[in-house]
């Protein structure tokens, strides 16, 4: 067991993070020695000025606002809390005095983020059992939301049992011990980090989190670095 | 199909993956926002017609030939063998969609459907499968272009006959050149369709307007757009380029043609000329005060199509609202906001297939007789060939009781002396 | 010569919108046999145009065309 602890928390969070990026950096370089498209592909009656407008496509989704709503409303709930998630990783790396303008220990929320993103991620699951969404859907919908999903789950049990139940055996400076390590190339296991009664929720969180940045360069993720060019292209 | 033709598919493929292509293919979600955009879904709502889905009829390929996941998990995008049967399929979605780009206001990404779809027309082209009569078509033209002499006398002597026309109507001053071709030194070069219709009522207000212009040999559509080849649609283009630089103007009016005024004005690239829509030349000319129009002509409530391709596509939107302040005392928006209009139903080439597509195009542009009909409009007028014959189709199909009319020649009849 | 050449089917093509022309007279011709002969009639300066590049690309012969007005009659002889 120890073993395959190991193995998930050190060697696959490496490799995670080197197909991750090296994956990502070369994709998109792929794309980006194509040759541009010689003649403008705009849609016209969008006077805001070029790249503020695609800005403004690409996160705030007014298409999705007009058209879908409801959509919008997760996705919005969805693409914010992955944002204050994100934030909430960094702290487990060090305090970051800015995050503290509203008090808190780590990740902001107080387990609320994750249950949000628990019930987007489920909206964008359940939306896709209905036609016509259930039409276009291929598999890589699917096992994207389903890995996010498991992801999620277990990463927020353990910020849930932390802020709501009190549970005390895996701290922050247990955390922050072994990420620094992590990030300092000297890899070490704190033993409350493998040895506490949560261990295997983190061993679990992090090898789906493994998985789904493995995933992420070669799927339709890669939206996260596309949108803005994309945009760009429908405001000439 | 043999090893060799899927190759040969393959690399004309390769070559439609420029940076834009390769965005738009990577991008998708499959979020279906898309959906309701499309007019053929919204008049027949099955998935095949939703754009996104369309677009992964392309899209299941290009993971398989140009994506790792294709090689290694063909099952995670269904990505999909390219075979005869594929090919069945690229024919139905290309060309059951008409290249109105109205799913790329939906889009969160703005994901271009009708260049995805070009992909579809280019391997259908390299595979002897398109329809036929748009290469036809595409040829013709490119001949004339090569062989002006096979028909110059021809085309002479028939604007000569329409000549007596224009005068008898609009009272030309007799002694001036009625239609000039060929005129050196013009300052502007109109391109007009086959028909006599769109070449007598814009030399009536090009004359009125004291303009200085010629008419060109060729015709403003690219039937190479329409099939989706870019070899062809090039040389068709060229041909007009180089008349216009042969002749020294300085401004190419296209025709009320969409294809035709998109394909000039966004892919001749930078040219001594500039290309202008017979739309926004009128426009022009009301502002600058070279011709006036009577709005008493056209007491009865009145509404205007916007063709995709010259508004949503091209940008000349303000242009025709503008003349028909001048034109009309009752118009009426047939969309609150243009770029949200209906596609007539009869691009992309489905109208130069004729009765072939004419059960398709009716049914699958019901909401855009909806819309007409819904304005009250006893006229509806538009600027683009292919629009107008769609539209009255549609007329009678839907007995919508409209007359169909081109904004261009609703100037002329409407020019005050 | 006209006079000589019988048609042996007509296709009345004045004033239609673009592209109808052509397109009429390419599947017009397809209704008569090989070294038949098809007369389009058209009063448009493009259709004049079209129908000679038309016929060399498709390989038809158009034996002779006639004023008649202000229509033109063009006699098209099936090749292939």
């Amino acid at each position: 067991m120890e073993t395959i602890y190991y193995l998930v928390l050190v060697p696959m969070v490496y490799g995670a993070f080197v197909v991750f990026g090296l994956g990502s950096v070369l994709r998109l370089a792929a794309l980006w020695r194509r040759p541009p498209q010689p003649s403008t592909l705009r849609i016209h009656a969008r006077r805001a000025p070029g790249w503020l407008g695609a800005l403004a496509d690409s996160f705030l989704l007014p298409t999705v606002r007009r058209h879908n709503p409801l959509l919008w409303v997760f996705l919005m709930i969805f693409h914010v809390c992955l944002l204050l998630l994100i934030l909430g990783h960094l702290e487990l790396f060090k305090r970051f005095e800015v995050l503290q303008v509203i008090e808190h220990q780590v990740f902001l929320g107080r387990g609320l983020v994750g249950l949000a993103l628990t019930l987007a991620l489920l909206f964008f699951l359940f939306r896709r059992f209905v036609s016509p969404n259930r039409d276009l859907s291929v598999p890589e919908d699917y096992y994207l939301l389903i890995l996010l999903l498991l992801t999620v789950l277990f990463g927020s049990q353990m910020d849930w049992a932390r802020s709501w139940y009190g549970y005390g055996e895996l701290t922050v400076e247990d955390y922050r011990a072994y990420l620094m390590s992590l990030v300092l190339l000297k890899p070490q296991l704190p033993s409350a980090v493998t040895g506490s009664g949560h261990s295997f929720m983190l061993v679990l969180h992090v090898f789906f989190a493994n998985l789904f940045l493995i995933f992420f360069p070669f799927s339709k993720i890669m939206h996260a670095f596309l949108a803005l060019p994309v945009n760009k292209l429908r405001r000439g | 199909m043999d090893e060799k033709t899927r190759q040969d598919l393959l690399k004309l493929f390769e070559g439609k993956l420029n940076q834009a292509m390769r965005l738009y293919l990577e991008t998708c979600s499959r979020c279906g926002v898309c959906t309701e955009a499309c007019h053929v879904y919204a008049s027949m709502p099955q998935a095949k017609y939703i754009a996104a889905y369309r677009a992964e009829i392309v899209r299941r390929i290009y993971k398989k030939y140009f994506k790792s996941q294709g090689r290694f998990w063909p099952s995670l995008g269904q990505s999909k063998d390219l075979t005869e049967m594929a090919l069945e399929e690229l024919y139905e979605a290309a060309y059951s969609c008409t290249g109105c780009r109205r799913c790329m206001v939906y889009c969160p990404f703005g994901i271009d459907t009708q260049m995805i779809m070009s992909i579809a027309k280019l391997l259908l082209v390299g595979a002897h499968a398109e329809p036929e009569i748009l290469t036809m078509l595409a040829d013709t033209s490119i001949a004339k272009g090569e062989s002006l002499e096979i028909f110059r006398e021809g085309f002479l002597a028939g604007i000569k006959r329409l000549e007596a026309e224009v005068v008898a109507k609009w009272q030309s001053q007799a002694g001036d050149t009625v239609i000039p071709v060929d005129k050196q030194g013009a300052d502007l070069l109109y391109v007009a369709l086959a028909g006599a219709h769109s070449i007598i009522p814009a030399a009536a207000v090009f004359n009125a307007a004291r303009e200085n212009w010629t008419l060109s040999f060729f015709e403003a559509v690219n039937f190479g757009a329409f099939v989706g080849d870019p070899t062809r649609t090039k040389l068709i283009l060229e041909r007009i380029v180089g008349e216009a630089k042969r002749l020294g103007v300085k401004e190419v009016c296209i025709c009320e043609c969409g294809t035709a005024f998109r394909v000039m004005k966004q892919l001749s690239g930078p040219q001594p000329f500039q290309v202008s829509s017979i739309t926004q030349v009128h426009a022009r000319y009301i502002r600058e005060g070279r011709i006036k129009l009577d709005p008493s002509k056209n007491p009865e409530p009145l509404t205007y199509h916007d063709p995709c391709q010259i508004a949503r596509n091209a940008g000349v939107i303000d242009e025709p609202r503008y003349i028909l302040q001048h034109l009309a005392s009752d118009y009426r928006e047939l969309a609150p906001e243009p770029i949200y209009n209906w596609c007539c139903g009869g691009g992309g080439g489905l109208v130069a297939l004729g009765e072939e597509t004419l059960d398709f195009r009716m049914k699958s542009s019901r909401v855009k007789a909806e819309q007409v009909r819904k304005t009250g409009a006893k006229t509806l007028c538009t600027a683009c060939e292919n629009c107008h014959t769609q539209l009255s189709d549609l007329n009678q199909h839907y007995q919508l009781g409209l007359e169909v009319k081109f904004l261009s020649s609703m100037v002329a009849e409407a020019l005050v002396p | 010569m006209s006079q000589t050449i019988k048609a042996d089917k007509t296709l009345d093509l004045k004033g239609l919108p673009c592209p109808m022309p052509v397109v009429k007279v390419s599947k017009g011709i397809k209704e008569v046999q090989v070294g038949q002969v098809l007369m389009a009639e058209t009063s448009d300066p493009g259709a004049l145009a079209d129908f000679p590049a038309w016929a060399k690309t498709s390989g038809n012969e158009i034996l002779d065309t006639v004023q008649e007005g202000n229509t033109v009659k063009f006699y098209i002889q099936r090749k292939a």
